[in-house]
């Protein structure tokens, strides 16, 4: 969703600005109640047409045999109603902030996730900071150092872990780290019976993290080292040491944060690629986020959480691409978002 | 009474109503020493609740069978003994059986357990949920005093049968002060559950591990030994590996690492694997036959079917060797009922090509004799390599072979609902008690379109159905045994579902942890006597 880039022109500046990023704001807010009905929609019939369902899954692991009982319960989950029926219901529910009951848990869905929420935010905030920080650093060295030993140390650092996928570069990590070193705890997000201190939370965090930061690390080095040496041989660039302005000064206040700007494009779109991945890794680190809901309510066929988090993840999508949106306005005042 | 599912995913699917038993001390290792904590976890995932009336699988039976408590267990040396009850005995029709409860016990919230609760779990739980199937004939409970119930029966029922419904992991007694006027499947107490066992509910850390600690009040004064148990859930094996390695787990239970890290951890000498433990729920992978496909409406296809498969190669390629070759409906180590003398399917491909030549399909010019879609459910990953095997070995007698391998939910409704296969490698685990659990998939009333782990095939033969119905009622051991017996003589002949491999489930623990693989069914043992060695 981020925005189209019209061509530059003139900055603007002061509450014209406020006035610009509030227009865009509510464009994009407007924009989003389509997107989010459409995500709901082909969610929805995709999940529909997927074989088996969680009453045939409820009913085998309850040994429910009693035809009577199985239609009480397919009209208790309502099933009974058409296809379409139960869509319009859904997407009804859903405008009263209301996105159904999980049978598997026993609780509304929105607990269900409620509870998975908090460490999975805190994996992705950790590991997109974690590659946002690593990936302009090292790139930023590889194009000011570029073709040394330096530019090839981070090329190859970068196509390793972009190459490594990340559910094995986790259990290697847990491996080094955890079974023969004994510094990082193998899972789970704090001691069992431990005070759940943020210390105690930031030592699991770090592995999690690592696994899942250096992928997106190793995209956002190879974009900054490129558009770092692309802005570097633009005209204002060349006028900026033509001022006399010291290397490190045209590099950070010239350089740097127009090459920012890809990859806070690229930040806007991997947010739900981040998401998913945070599936894989929660998985081999049991992290209790809610990509290990998502795995088992897919395995149980267990729709309304599965669509909830669907939802829910679209929403964030959708709300950090507006934010990519503002952020290039920062970054650039000249440019104007259509 | 039949324990299916899937090992690890599924958590052993559906624990339909497993008969189980559990030993204390019969492995004992030393003085036991007091305090500590132990973690455990298993080889599959987190449980939907932490107790489920109706079993729910294998996970949610690890979880809960730590609080809760059964009348009866079953020991190592196959005996029956009391928990709950302190004894029974059948009436001279043995249509009835006198349950004297024992006195002193307390629920975890310092209530009194009495016979009102014992009553309200077999008739409202039990009966409804947790053993429906063991309980057809059950003709409702008694309690003329208050030490005492009484169970009635419409048929004479067998003491072998009568004690393992009593052992079944899933029969606990329930505080009928906590689920009566509820409905207890959506109870909020099943994610809290208030019991009588060992432990004692403490908290439940969604996505990672269950928290028990010690029952100061609980009857067997000396135990539990440990001051707290933690159940932790880690999905994948490797991560398990890992953990064990660390020393973050000390006790995994039901294969809960991949083979070659078995070797490699007891490697160290810090671990032993035994596969004892899971006498009382013995797991096989099957290959079941789909009657409606007229193939296999001659019994030599179904036995052609199997003579072409190295159940062998089975056990020693896709199981690393913990599995041996199956036999019959009734497996080798329940010794009670099994026999070796039964008709044998043994590996004979030439046998197999000429009973297909005999029974009219020959090879035609493409080089098929016919067509058949294999379904390896996809619960366990081993399934999906048995079903390659197959596949291959079928294809050199000259059947040809669609394989798929759905995910569980898929499988379930393909298997059990829709009856869309022809041929279908699955997976049982079954107790001693053969009814219901085994006989369930052969007998026409086990053919429930749309309830798994049934009579998917659609097997359906009267002398079979009379057999089983003997069985059920017949009161004298011997003469049980010997039906038992000639049943099994007649599925392996008839070859409508037979199992390729029995499985080895494995227990993994550290030396330290004491007392371990001591229950037949180990998974659902209490663990009150486990303790920790310095």
């Amino acid at each position: 969703m981020a925005g189209e880039l019209v061509s530059p022109t003139p900055a603007l500046r002061g509450s014209a600005r406020r006035t610009a990023a509030l227009r865009l704001l509510r464009r994009r807010l407007i924009q989003a109640v389509p997107l989010m009905l459409g995500v709901v929609i082909i969610n929805f019939c995709l999940i529909q047409m997927a074989p088996g369902s969680f009453l045939e899954l409820m009913t085998a692991e309850n040994q429910v045999s009693d035809p009577a009982t199985v239609a009480l319960l397919r009209k208790t989950y309502g099933l009974d109603d058409p296809v379409w029926m139960q869509l319009l219901k859904y997407i009804w529910a859903l405008l009263h902030f209301d996105f159904g009951f999980s049978y598997r848990q026993n609780m509304p869905v929105i607990q269900a996730i409620w509870i998975h929420l908090p460490a999975t935010v805190l994996l992705m905030v950790s590991s997109i900071a974690l590659a946002i920080s690593i990936g302009v650093a090292a790139g930023v060295v590889a194009s000011m150092k570029v073709r040394t030993f330096w530019d090839s140390l981070v090329s190859v650092a970068a196509m390793f872990f972009y190459a490594a996928p990340s559910f094995w570069l986790g259990i290697m990590m847990i491996v080094l780290f955890s079974v023969k070193l004994g510094w990082l705890p193998v899972g789970g997000m704090m001691k069992i019976g431990g005070d759940g201190g943020v210390l105690e939370i930031l030592h699991h965090l770090i592995l999690p993290t690592l696994a899942l930061g250096l992928f997106y690390a190793a995209i956002y080095t190879r974009v900054m080292r490129s558009s770092m040496l692309e802005v570097a041989q633009l005209d204002f660039v060349r006028t900026a040491r033509a001022k006399g302005l010291s290397r490190n000064q045209v590099t950070i206040h010239h350089v740097l944060r127009n090459a920012l700007l890809p990859v806070v494009t690229i930040l806007g779109v991997q947010m739900g690629t981040v998401l998913a991945g945070s599936v894989v890794i929660e998985s081999v680190f049991s992290w209790p986020g809610v990509g290990s809901l998502l795995f088992d309510s897919v395995s149980s066929r267990n729709y309304p959480v599965v669509l909830g988090i669907m939802v829910l993840g679209s929403l964030v999508v959708i709300a950090a691409n507006i934010a990519v949106d503002l952020v290039y306005m920062w970054l650039d005042p000249r440019i104007e978002i259509r | 009474m039949t324990i299916k599912v899937s090992r690890r995913v599924f958590g052993a699917g559906v624990l339909a109503v497993g008969v189980a038993g559990t030993s204390r001390g019969s492995v004992a290792q030393g003085t036991p020493k007091r305090g500590g904590t132990l973690v455990a976890t298993w080889g599959g995932g987190e449980p939907q609740a932490c107790y489920v009336p109706a079993g729910g699988g294998s996970s949610p039976t690890f979880s809960s069978s730590k609080l809760f408590e059964r009348l009866a267990l079953r020991r190592m040396d196959g005996k029956f003994e009391g928990v709950l009850a302190e004894s029974w005995k059948p009436s001279a029709d043995f249509k009835s059986y006198t349950v004297k409860i024992r006195k002193g016990v307390k629920f975890h919230d310092g209530k009194d357990m009495t016979v009102d609760d014992v009553v309200y779990s077999v008739s409202e739980i039990w009966k409804k949920y947790a053993v429906a199937s063991a309980l057809t004939d059950f003709a409702g409970i008694d309690s003329p005093d208050a030490d005492t119930v009484v169970f009635k029966y419409n048929n004479p029922t067998p003491e072998f049968f009568f004690a393992s419904t009593l052992c079944s992991p899933v029969a606990y007694i329930v505080p009928k002060h906590v689920y009566a006027g509820s409905d207890p499947v959506t109870n909020p107490a099943n994610n809290a559950p208030i019991a009588t066992g060992p432990w004692k509910f403490k908290e439940w850390v969604r996505g990672s591990h269950f928290e028990y600690v010690k029952n100061e009040n609980y009857w067997k004064k000396d135990e539990p030994y440990l001051d707290r148990l933690i159940i932790r859930y880690v999905r994948d094996p490797a991560g398990r590996a890992a953990a064990m390695e660390a020393g973050d787990i000390h006790i995994g239970v039901f294969n809960p690492v991949a083979p070659p890290d078995i070797k490699r951890l007891t490697g160290t000498g810090k671990f032993v694997a035994t596969p004892k433990g899971y006498e009382e729920a013995v797991w096989s992978t099957t290959l079941e036959c789909n009657m409606r496909n007229p193939v296999f409406a001659k019994r030599e296809v179904r036995q052609a079917m199997f003579h072409a498969i190295n159940r062998e190669f089975i056990a020693k390629t896709v199981y690393y060797g913990y599995a041996r070759p199956g036999t019959g409906p009734i497996y080798s180590p329940n010794k009670e009922f099994y026999t070796a003398d039964t008709f044998r399917t043994g590996f004979d491909p030439k046998k197999a090509a000429a009973l297909l030549d005999a029974a009219g399909f020959p090879k035609k010019a493409d080089g098929k004799r016919f067509t058949l879609n294999l379904l390896a459910a996809g619960w366990f990953p081993e399934n999906g390599k048995v079903g390659a095997y197959v596949k291959q070995v079928l294809e050199d007698v000259g059947v040809g072979i669609n394989l798929t391998v759905p995910d569980r939910p898929s499988s379930i409704k393909r298997i059990y609902t829709d009856y869309d296969f022809d041929l279908a490698i699955s997976n049982q685990a079954n107790p001693s008690e053969p009814v219901p659990s085994t006989t369930q998939y052969f007998t026409t009333d086990g053919i429930l379109k749309g309830v798994p782990f049934r009579n998917a095939s659609g097997y359906s033969n009267p002398d079979v159905d009379k057999l089983v119905a003997s069985i059920k009622i017949e009161t004298d051991p011997a003469k049980r045994k010997a039906l038992v017996v000639e049943f099994q003589k007649i599925i392996a002949q008839e070859a409508p579902l037979l199992p390729l491999v029995e499985l080895e489930s494995i227990t993994l623990a550290s030396t330290k942890v004491q007392n371990h693989s001591n229950d037949p069914n180990f998974l659902a043992a209490s663990w009150g006597d486990l303790w920790l060695a310095s």
